[in-house]
């Protein structure tokens, strides 16, 4: 009987702290604290999680290069914001990242981290219309502007980055036989299939393709199936590190004479020297200039300037996607456009022989979604640097 | 159990919410659910679709491992089942939603039905590693097919219910958080009737039950379709929410969620699931919320995925060690002291 | 088609020698489940933590190897005694499906824990195997696999005469066969399930310390226990034979799939050996068969 007294009393009491609650819920969230005059790079950062070697790269470049131009008076007097958020390299936990990012902002440019966001943020990327996005992914599938209008690639596909490898090859070593290693994963299975044709092309044998499982740690089987393929060239894809520096030990091990080469997230300087002496000559595709090139680069110098320790080719990656957004949203503001995801993808087009201040070595176009443009680079071991072994290789 | 409601038939004992304070509530929860999506910004109405989504798999889930006591790592798979057949339905035929719905449920229960059938000779853990070795087939079947579309996927259009798109989260709003209550409903109805006693009686004590008159290899079957249903449905929903489906989507990882989820929330409670799959799905968030407020927060950023995982962990052990019928029994306990305050319970 | 001897030959050798660490870390596992009765999923980074523990002294410390390798297993084994005391103990009497979740618990927080502390980054361990190739005819044996093996064996055969003479084994194997009666006989029972946690995670940092040294370490390698895990299920999971015939032939079945149909058909084809045992011998090659009383 005593609660049929006191209940409505409490009812009322619990009612007004959950309505209070779903307030304070809502509320932080709804306030757009922003200058409508800013100009606003949003980010899927993978800080933490297995690609967050590459992820603090990253945001320190996108960081470093908002500041240089902020320093030097914004874009037109805009003020550039950059809104990263961590995602631990998960693809909700970006989507969410996206979904809070945009609600609190009025986003320009996107950063995303992975190919498994830029394809499930894509729909909504056409729908919301104003944004433009890059990111961490190669993935030869974005590499379409008709499928992917309002994204673009921050260096050549993964197809083209193995492209560029068998062009030197095919310099090198006229009919040479090729072996490709790959993991099996999206990210390792990618080029496989258009590159052996491309090989072909070329008057290069594919020797044998072969897939490893997924954190799988003994590779001697597939050792000894390429030992027995006998090839001039190794090109590994979709991995890191390991198991790359076991393929090498074992191989030498074994008498094998190949070159062995990498695609671009293997080839940080840093990632290469972890693979002790026997990493010594290993080449691999790299579309931009590291850290410690010699040749002039007024980017690089201000990069050493801000940064005294090495930085990772991940942070020059993020810088040019950097310099790209704004270069795109500079042009549309020039031409007195708005900001819409076509106009800045129009505006990123017509870069023509564009001077990234000496991170790519060669002046660039782009003319769709990818920048097909890269140069063979050679580990020396003795010196603990990536050394050139090409020219730079236009696709 | 509440005091003060007098119960005159046993219809009246059986039903399902039994008191005037908690239709009352429900009445309240209802409206809160409906008014939410014209409050809310963006960013919450995709965690609501999220949690949504999460739950109603963690009800599948508690039906097979809180009420009939087994041990299930493959949910994440037969979600994938469902999102796969969905995708494929409607990329292949266009069939409408609600069909696609139903046959990603009926698929990934088909699925559940294989993987249960092992259950005729082993049982408990081996069972669960069982489930394990499915999420590696499935993920070897959705990576290696062609009609799969292999490692890279299947994307699909939005889905289009009377001449709408349900393209953003405030739409698929009124699709998700529906056919969850349906499902939790149902869920909550189960075990008032024969089959959820008989999946009870399994749990306590398999043999006794057999003795009962139960026929164990029926009814663990029945329970493993029943919880692949509900993850198919689940993973239906999710194509549906992130209309990018890869072999990838599934892990055993989140397996293990949804598993976290009901050991938290309270396993053989349909309240249980709700609040386990609603926290743990908004962990991540608050997380880094905290994180945000903490002096030097920017610097520590580079911790939160391991402390997340650490957490994660911890909460499975924590709860299975101090709490184990969860944040639900904690929720009953407080609901019990504020009920007979001020009288010690 | 034509049979190429020489390679199935080649790979075969090698397979099998690679299933002696799984063998290995099978044994760890039995090792707990035969005292506790604990199916523990946690097995992969259990191996993790002590490969780990190895990285720190031998590479950031650069203590000299005979020091770093006993320090990492003895850092491992007070780790599994922590494990037990905290974690395993309070569930002494709860269905076995508790300790079993705790264990999944457990593998989440060691990984997150990991990668706290010395982050997601791969990382190399510091070679310390001979590197000199071996030959067998004309097959090819990496020198990592070869001695990798030859410790694997020499920790098993240490191990086994261990639990044949020694007291505690020998209490341990007693707790096994019976508990109620070890008790009665004055066994301190929950020492022994101590003993059992630390002396597995011990063995399990040894089997680390050799995986990590031959594929390099990183917070994802607790994948190799789930091919573990298929190797005491296999094997039976409270059989000691069992673990190590079942080691062997998985290592075998694996490095065949592999090499025959392709690297995405090696976990494959480990379930199914997995789930095809379990159909034919639901207690595994030489599991106990559990009768149930009400």
């Amino acid at each position: 009987m005593n609660q049929q007294a006191m209940s409505p009393r409490r009812r009322g009491l619990m009612l007004g702290a959950a309505a209070t609650g779903l307030a304070a819920l809502t509320q932080p969230l709804a306030v757009l604290a922003q200058d409508a005059s800013e100009i606003v790079i949003g980010g899927s950062i993978p800080m933490t999680g297995v690609f967050a070697f590459a992820g603090v790269g990253i945001n320190d470049g996108i960081q470093d290069y908002v500041k240089i131009i902020n320093d030097a008076g914004g874009i037109k007097g805009r003020k550039v914001k950059y809104v990263p958020e961590d995602t631990a390299y998960k693809v909700d936990v970006s989507v969410a990242a996206f979904k809070k990012i945009t609600s609190q902002n009025k986003v320009n440019v996107y950063y995303g981290d992975s190919t498994g966001f830029a394809k499930t943020i894509n729909p909504e990327l056409e729908r919301n219309g104003n944004i433009l996005m890059a990111g961490a992914s190669f993935a030869s599938e974005l590499n379409d502007p008709k499928k992917y209008p309002h994204q673009f690639l921050v260096g050549p596909d993964y197809t083209e980055m193995f492209g560029i490898l068998l062009k030197h090859i095919a310099k090198e070593k006229p009919g040479a036989k090729v072996a490709f290693v790959y993991s099996d994963s999206e990210f390792g299975r990618d080029p496989i299939e258009k590159s052996e044709a491309a090989a072909k092309q070329l008057g290069l044998t594919v020797a044998i393709k072969i897939m490893t499982a997924a954190g799988s740690v003994d590779v001697s089987g597939e050792v000894i199936k390429l030992r027995r393929a006998a090839p001039d060239y190794t090109i590994f894809h979709g991995y890191i590190l390991a198991p790359i520096p076991e393929f090498i030990t074992q191989g030498k091990q074994q008498g094998m004479k190949s070159k062995w080469m990498g695609t671009f997230w293997t080839m940080d300087s840093s990632t290469v020297m972890k693979m002790g002496a026997d990493g010594d000559g290993f080449m691999g595709v790299m579309p931009y200039r590291y850290y410690y090139d010699t040749e002039a680069a007024p980017m690089l110098e201000k990069i050493r300037a801000m940064r005294p320790e090495y930085q990772s080719t991940a942070y020059t990656q993020g810088m040019l996607a950097a310099m790209l957004f704004l270069e795109s949203v500079k042009r549309c503001l020039d031409a007195g456009k708005p900001l819409t995801g076509d106009a800045m993808k129009a505006a990123l087009n017509s870069l023509k022989d564009f001077d990234t201040g000496g991170l790519i070595g060669v002046p660039i176009s782009i003319p769709g979604n990818s920048i097909p443009v890269g140069r063979v680079y050679k580990a020396d071991m003795k010196a603990q640097k990536m050394v050139p072994a090409s020219d730079w290789i236009k696709l | 159990m509440r005091i003060g409601t007098l119960k005159e038939s046993y219809v009246a004992d059986a039903a399902l919410f039994d008191s005037r304070t908690q239709h009352v509530w429900l009445a309240i929860a209802a409206a809160a659910l409906l008014l939410f999506p014209f409050m809310a910004n963006d960013y919450w109405l995709y965690m609501a679709c999220l949690v949504a989504i999460n739950i109603a798999s963690s009800a599948g889930l508690n039906i097979l491992t809180g009420y009939t006591g087994l041990v299930s790592l493959g949910q994440a798979a037969f979600m994938g089942l469902g999102a796969y057949t969905v995708a494929i339905l409607q990329l292949r035929w266009g069939t409408p939603l609600a069909l696609n719905l139903l046959a990603a449920g009926v698929v990934a229960m088909l699925g559940g039905l294989i993987v249960g059938v092992p259950s005729l000779r082993v049982k408990g853990l081996y069972l669960a590693i069982v489930t394990i070795a499915a999420t590696f087939i499935a993920h070897f079947l959705f990576a290696n097919f062609d009609f799969t579309g292999g490692t890279s996927g299947l994307s699909m259009r939005p889905a289009r219910v009377f001449g709408t798109d349900l393209d953003t989260s405030f739409r698929l709003y009124w699709l998700i958080v529906p056919v969850t209550v349906l499902m939790l409903l149902g869920a909550a109805n189960l075990f008032r009737t024969r089959i959820g006693r008989a999946f009870i009686a399994i749990r306590d004590r398999d043999i006794s039950a057999e003795v009962l008159g139960i026929a164990l290899l029926k009814y663990k079957l029945l329970s493993f379709g029943l919880s692949s249903f509900y993850a198919g449905v689940a993973g239906g929903l999710f194509a549906y929410f992130f209309r990018v489906i890869t072999p990838e989507s599934f892990p055993l990882s989140m397996s293990i969620f949804f598993l976290a989820a009901i050991i938290v929330g309270g396993m053989g409670s349909t309240l249980g699931s709700i609040l386990g799959a609603a926290f743990m799905t908004m962990v991540p968030e608050l997380l880094k919320l905290v994180f945000d407020l903490l002096p030097g927060g920017a610097d520590l950023t580079v911790f939160l995925a391991p402390v997340r995982l650490v957490i994660f962990g911890a909460l499975i052990i924590v709860f299975l060690v101090f709490e184990p019928l969860g944040l639900a029994e904690m929720w009953r306990r407080t609901r019990r002291f504020f009920h007979l305050w001020p009288f010690k319970n | 088609m034509d049979m190429d001897w020489g390679y199935l030959f080649e790979v075969s050798l090698t397979s099998v020698m690679g299933g002696g660490l799984y063998a290995l870390a099978g044994l760890a596992f039995v090792m707990v489940y035969k005292a506790t009765r604990v199916v523990n999923l946690a097995i992969g980074e259990m191996l993790m933590a002590g490969s780990y523990l190895f990285f720190t002294f031998a590479a950031m410390w650069a203590l000299p190897l005979w020091l770093a390798i006993p320090a990492a297993v003895l850092a491992s084994g007070v780790l599994g005694a922590v494990i037990e005391r905290t974690m395993i103990r309070p569930l002494l009497g709860e269905p076995p499906i508790s300790a079993f979740m705790v264990t999944i618990g457990l593998g989440s927080v060691l990984v997150g824990l990991v990668e706290m502390i010395w982050s997601a980054d791969q990382r190399r361990l510091p070679d310390f195997l001979p590197t000199q190739a071996i030959t067998v005819g004309d097959a090819f044996l990496a020198p990592k696999i070869f001695w990798g093996a030859v410790i694997a064996s020499v920790f098993i055969t240490a191990v086994l005469l261990v639990f044949r003479y020694w007291r505690g084994g020998v209490a341990l194997r007693a707790t096994a066969s019976d508990q109620a009666a070890a008790y009665a006989v004055g066994i301190n029972v929950p020492r022994v399930f101590s003993l059992s946690w630390v002396v597995s995670a011990m063995l399990a940092a040894v089997s680390g310390i050799i995986v990590g040294s031959i594929g390099g370490i990183s917070s994802s390698m607790g994948v190799f226990g789930l091919t573990v895990l298929v190797v005491v299920i296999v094997g039976g999971l409270d059989s000691v034979l069992g673990a190590l015939v079942a080691g062997l032939l998985v290592g075998l079945v694996e490095g065949l799939a592999g090499a025959y149909l392709g690297g995405e058909y090696k976990l494959l084809a480990t379930f199914i050996v997995l789930v095809f045992i379990l159909m034919v011998r639901p207690y595994g090659l030489f599991g106990t068969r559990e009768i149930e009383r009400l």
